[in-house]
């Protein structure tokens, strides 16, 4: 350094550099801010999944048709369910299928019109143990035959409940 | 320092006003955290897919014509209360032709009423 003048100017130049820097920084990461908000948007995307498949699965072909959905639920019919229910979810416009993992019960109201018997397993990938992030999603399907066949025999509406997840 | 001397008086002053620009943007990035999580959170507790799955089987239970309806409709209310924690209370009533179904569902955040007019 030639001489000792201007030391103040070039602090404040080294300032302003660092300053221009953190704006920049901090300009460039505020579109990708990771909030704990974010973290709901891939159940949503599950969920509306999930629901739109039982409904094009709840979709009569015609006014007449029992949509695939009740026919499958008249039967207990679970592996029909799981192919389609499979199909449908994971079904991707890439090659190869996608990873989503479902549990599927019907819960109906037995016998005694006060309780609801929600354990009958429809079909599913892997069994819910406990450690998956799982989303529920759910179709009422009027059921024109009786459901379960054990019990009384009536029509009925009972609720099909996927559970879904990814791995 | 003002007795001392008049100079860098203008370094001083940008000092305080980027140290003021820089807590104020701070402040704002950590409201925008608040802002996504109380969206997100307001999106995902409106029980959409359920006001539209019940919507619909009560219209159709009502208007099919369905044997063993009274059965039908006491399984929707056992079955949204015990399974989607909502009550649900619907009735229907024939007036000038039209049949009018009245919906009501609240589940302790989310209240819906209609009144379905058939076609």
């Amino acid at each position: 350094m030639v001489n000792t003048r201007g030391q103040l100017y070039t602090i404040e130049g080294v300032a302003a550099a660092l300053i221009i820097l953190a704006s920049a920084y901090v300009v460039v990461n505020a579109t990708s801010i990771y909030t704990p908000g974010d973290t709901h948007i891939s159940d949503m995307q599950l969920e509306v999944l999930g629901s739109d498949a039982l409904v094009m699965m709840n979709t009569a072909p015609n006014s007449t048709a029992e949509s695939p959905l009740q026919t499958i639920v008249e039967k207990s019919d679970g592996i029909t369910f799981g192919q389609m229910y499979n199909n449908i979810v994971n079904n991707r416009t890439e090659t190869g299928q996608d990873s989503i993992q479902f549990m599927a019960n019907v819960s109906y109201v037995k016998s005694d019109e006060k309780t609801v018997n929600s354990t009958t397993l429809l079909n599913m990938t892997r069994a819910l143990v406990g450690g998956e992030h799982a989303v529920h999603v759910s179709q009422w399907v009027l059921a024109k035959n009786r459901y379960p066949d054990s019990d009384s025999l009536r029509n009925r509406t009972v609720l099909v409940e996927v559970f879904l997840w990814r791995d | 320092m003002a007795g001392l001397n008049d100079n860098a008086q203008w370094i001083v002053l940008m000092g305080f006003l980027v140290s003021f620009s820089l807590f104020f943007i701070a402040i704002i990035l950590n409201q925008s955290v608040m802002v996504g999580q109380t969206t997100a959170e307001a999106v995902s507790e409106f029980p959409k897919y359920d006001i539209r799955g019940i919507r619909s089987v009560i219209i159709e239970s009502s208007t099919a014509g369905m044997p063993d309806s009274l059965n039908v409709q006491n399984d929707i209310h056992v079955l949204s209360l015990n399974r989607q924690n909502s009550v649900v209370n619907f009735s229907t009533t024939t007036n000038g032709g039209y049949t009018y179904i009245q919906i009501h569902y609240n589940n302790g955040v989310t209240a819906y009423n209609e009144t379905w007019r058939s076609p």
